[in-house]
This record gives structure tokens, C-alpha cells and sequence, in this order.
């Protein structure tokens, strides 16, 4: 029989007023650091236990060196209902993220949060935390970022090699037809509010670089990392060119996963993330 | 919707119970056995539906997480089939407990097909009704597919122990004590499936919901949702 870990606790909760599904992990009180919580944000559709159960060791970990940190699924994500009002899906998980650190300041007596998200995760983490004060940190995974010039050179030097891609442009069915045409829509009705906006239209968005300039000016802290395959980045300095202002005050760190696939699928992948976040974590 | 943890100190299991809609009837319960690995992460959505439909239709329904899985204690190292037959047990005490009847029915996908005849096999007495849907048919085939490069679950994840038990499955042999009440539902036909006996078996057009692709796609199993909750009645 398995020894059970007793360095760490964890309480399945029921979060803000639409009871959304969490599980709160901390470590013994006794070994509780006055530090702020860690919120983990779902990646997509996937619930709270992330892939490859990612978010759950990320989780043990990190209150195993004395932090609290809760994993909750979206409203219709996972095991939380659907909300009942009419709000778009963007805007209700943005709200369940504020309805969320609300029922976290009274229940658990915290008061600072560091959001934390893969993908779709990162989004809603810098598109809610640019205004909520309570949010000192985010720690974003493969995040949207706007195309770049440099992107779009990347871009066609990187599809110049395969023969398909000639076809693909020839045939009218390219990808950077695509994104380029998105683009120059959008270039000309650029969304600089949160209404209307979606995760899918949001690499094109005035909003976007809103938040990031928003947190940015707030202080907040940023660790971002890139895998080898997000398809809405193609070099390593993409983010500082899509968001000079972000990097400002040396509050940005970037961090590079060459050998990693978008879901950190590898084992060794996955334990230097949790070393990579850690260090970042420690070194205020 | 009610998460709570069941099982021993040493083995704390995670689980989400869901209370029978008010009905006239005698109160009726049943137990979900998940798949495991990437399947696990990509049906949770349907085995959530189905936890839906059943509690409406007037059951108790539990969920849980395997030791070593999900929300759940341990790590997947620590894993093996064993164990998880002995997790499903623990599942099945905890709901009789909590809704107070003397039997439950026992559902299960995938590889929690394969753990749910195992105990039905053990428990006859318990269960009152077992579904297996889309059980692993050869154990053999199943864990060289989990090894193929371009399968979501990494070495590391299956663990020694588990992949020799994973390794092992036959369900034929598996078959042959069973429940009176029981129903092999089947989206994926194999030729393997015209050689069980036993059971009566069903085979349904819709979507596997443990692969990927068919879950991000939104789509549901709608009609074996719909199967099992007629077939229960």
C-alpha cells in the first residue's frame, strides 16, 4: 500500500456563486508561506486536472514549497454547471475567474493571486489580471500573440521547404492567405474593447495589447513560455516585439521549450516547467 | 453536484456524487468506472452527461477518480489494475452508503468497462445491473497502441505495473461471470467482438468519446447516453 503524502492537503471546494468545482491544495500550516495563491486556469475543454495531469502534480509541488493553489473548472468546462445568463463564453469565465478569487479572500484569507494558463488558459489569465488588482502575477503558457512582421517572415521562410505549401498557396488554400486576410480585416476594425471579442479573434486585437500594457503598468510579473509548436509564434522574441511595453521594468521573463509539443507531453518537459515556474516563483 | 473524497487515508479518491431527482420510485443508484489515461481526460465531458441524464431519470450517481489519477491521490506510477478494481469497490460501499440501497448498477467506458466486470464478477450480489461500453477486448492491442509514438500517453504515465495489468485483459475469459442484468454497448465494432459470448451486445452509431479530435469537436454519444438510461429503466 502507497505511503500517503503528507506534505501537502488538499479540499474539494464549491467556488462563488455559481459553485464551480475546485480542489484547494496547500501545504501544512505549519509550512504555509505568506505568499500570494496560485490560481490554475482550464486549457480548453479539458477540466481541471489539466493534461497529462499536469496541473495536479504542478499543484502538489508547488504546495509541497509552502503555497496555496486552487485548480476550478469554468462554468460548462469540466465538472461546473453552465451559467444560466446570456453571457458570451469569454465574458462568464472571465467573470467566474473574479467570482473566484472573491470566495478565495473569504474562505482562505488570501488576498494576492498569481493566474496561471496554457493556451486558452494563458488568454483569460492576462485578459482578466491586467485590471484586477489582487492579481501581482501570471505565469503564461503558450499565449496569443499578434502577429509580427518578423512572424510573417518566419512564417513563409519556415512553409518555403515543403512542396505541399506551394500547392496550398497556388490552390488558394494556404494558412497565411488566411491569417493575413484575417489580419487586414481586423487591421482595419481593430476590437479595443472586451465586447464582441472571442478567443478566436483575439491575435488581432487592440484589446490584447490593452491588457499586456495594462498589466505591464500595474507591475505585474509575467513568466512566459513557448513550446516549439505554437502555430501564433515562430521566434523567440515575438512577444517582446508584439508588446515592447511588457517587458518594462525587467517584470517579464521568457522562457524557451524547444523539444516540447504544445501539451508538454514529456515527462522531462513537464518537470522543468514545474522548475522553470518554481524559480520564477522564489525569485522575487 | 457534490465533489467529496472517498476510499481510506492511504488511498483518497476523488469523486462527484450526484443526488436522484425526486421520484416515486425506490431510490435507485449508479456507478461510473472512467477510462484511464488521455481517455480518461477526453470522455470526462460525456461521463458527465451521462451522470446528468441518470441522476434526472432518478439515480443516485457517482464518479471517481482511480488512485493515482485525476484529482485523486498517488501518483501514476503507483498504478496497477488491482488496485483499481479495489477503488471501484470502495465507490460501490460509498454510494449504497450515501443513497441507502442494497444494490447499484455499475457503468463502465473503456478500460473502466474491463475493472466494472471485475467486480461485477466478484459482487454479484451488489449489482443490480452492469453496461460496458466499449470495453477493451484485447488488453495486448490496447497497450501497444498507448506505446505508439503518436499516442497521447507517455511511457511514464502508463507505469510498470499498469501496463502489465493493461497488457493482460482478455475479456472473453472476463465474460464468463457475469450479472443477470447486463449489456455490452459498442461504437467501434472489431472483429473481436463476434467471438464473446455471454452477453448480449449492442452496436451504435456515435462518437467515441475518448478520442481527442471527437471531443474538441463538441460532439456527444448521445445515443448510448440515451441507450443506457432506457436500458436501466
Amino acid at each position: 500500500m502507497a505511503a500517503v503524502d503528507i506534505t501537502y492537503k488538499e479540499q474539494a471546494v464549491l467556488l462563488g456563486r455559481n459553485a464551480l468545482v475546485g480542489i484547494v491544495t496547500r501545504p501544512p500550516a505549519t509550512h504555509q508561506k505568506d505568499e500570494p495563491a496560485i490560481v490554475i486556469l482550464n486549457t480548453g475543454i479539458v477540466h481541471r486536472v489539466g493534461h497529462h495531469r499536469m496541473y495536479v502534480s504542478l499543484a502538489r509541488a508547488l504546495a509541497k514549497s509552502g503555497r496555496t493553489v486552487v485548480r476550478f473548472d469554468f462554468s460548462g468546462i469540466g465538472d461546473s454547471k453552465p451559467r444560466s445568463d446570456s453571457s458570451s463564453p469569454l465574458t462568464a469565465s472571465l467573470a467566474d475567474i473574479r467570482e473566484v478569487l472573491d470566495s478565495l479572500e473569504k474562505t482562505h484569507h488570501v488576498h494576492s493571486f498569481i493566474l496561471v494558463g496554457l493556451c486558452s488558459g494563458a488568454d483569460h489569465a492576462v485578459l482578466y489580471g491586467h485590471t484586477d488588482p489582487r492579481v501581482v502575477g501570471l505565469v503564461l503558457m503558450d499565449p496569443t500573440l499578434p502577429p509580427t512582421l518578423r512572424y510573417y517572415l518566419y512564417y513563409v521562410m519556415q512553409r518555403l521547404r515543403n512542396v505541399r505549401n506551394w500547392i496550398s498557396v497556388a490552390t488558394g488554400r494556404s494558412g497565411l492567405l488566411r491569417l493575413m486576410s484575417a489580419h487586414l480585416k481586423n487591421s482595419v476594425r481593430p476590437s479595443t474593447e472586451l465586447a464582441g471579442l472571442t478567443l478566436q479573434n483575439l491575435q488581432f486585437s487592440s484589446y490584447l495589447v490593452r491588457c499586456y500594457r495594462g498589466a505591464a503598468a500595474r507591475g505585474v510579473r509575467m513568466l512566459s513560455v513557448f513550446t516549439s509548436v505554437s502555430v501564433r509564434h515562430t521566434y523567440k522574441q515575438q512577444m517582446l516585439d508584439a508588446f515592447p511595453e511588457a517587458s518594462a521594468g525587467g517584470k517579464l521573463r521568457l522562457e524557451f521549450f524547444p523539444d516540447s509539443d504544445h501539451l508538454f507531453s514529456g515527462e522531462k518537459e513537464r518537470a522543468r516547467l514545474l522548475a522553470v515556474i518554481a524559480d520564477w516563483l522564489d525569485s522575487r | 453536484m457534490n465533489p467529496l473524497y472517498i476510499g481510506t487515508a492511504e488511498r483518497r479518491l476523488f469523486g462527484l456524487y450526484e443526488p436522484a431527482a425526486p421520484s416515486r420510485g425506490r431510490p435507485r443508484a449508479a456507478v461510473l468506472c472512467y477510462p484511464w489515461g488521455s481517455e480518461y481526460i477526453y470522455a470526462h465531458r460525456s461521463m458527465r452527461q451521462l451522470a446528468a441524464r441518470l441522476s434526472t431519470a432518478g439515480y443516485h450517481t457517482l464518479r471517481f477518480d482511480y488512485f493515482g489519477t485525476g484529482d485523486s491521490s498517488g501518483d501514476a506510477a503507483q498504478t496497477d489494475l488491482v488496485g483499481s478494481d479495489s477503488d471501484a469497490e470502495a465507490a460501490i460501499e460509498a454510494l449504497k452508503d450515501i443513497a441507502g440501497t442494497p444494490k447499484v448498477a455499475l457503468i463502465g467506458l473503456r478500460v473502466g468497462a474491463n475493472i466494472a466486470v471485475h467486480v461485477a464478477s466478484r459482487h454479484p450480489a451488489e449489482i443490480d445491473a452492469l453496461v460496458l461500453w466499449d470495453p477493451i477486448v484485447s488488453g495486448e492491442q490496447y497497450a501497444r497502441s498507448l506505446q505508439e509514438p503518436s499516442a497521447a500517453d507517455s511511457d511514464n504515465e502508463l507505469g510498470a505495473n499498469m501496463l502489465r495489468d493493461l497488457r493482460a485483459i482478455d475479456l472473453r475469459s472476463d465474460l464468463e461471470v457475469l450479472p443477470e442484468r447486463a449489456l455490452m454497448l459498442v461504437t467501434e465494432r472489431l472483429p473481436a467482438h463476434e467471438q464473446l459470448r455471454g452477453i448480449s451486445i449492442e452496436f451504435l452509431t456515435a462518437p467515441c468519446p475518448w478520442i481527442e479530435s471527437i471531443t474538441t469537436s463538441g460532439a456527444l454519444p448521445v445515443p448510448v447516453i440515451q441507450r443506457i438510461e432506457e436500458w436501466l429503466r
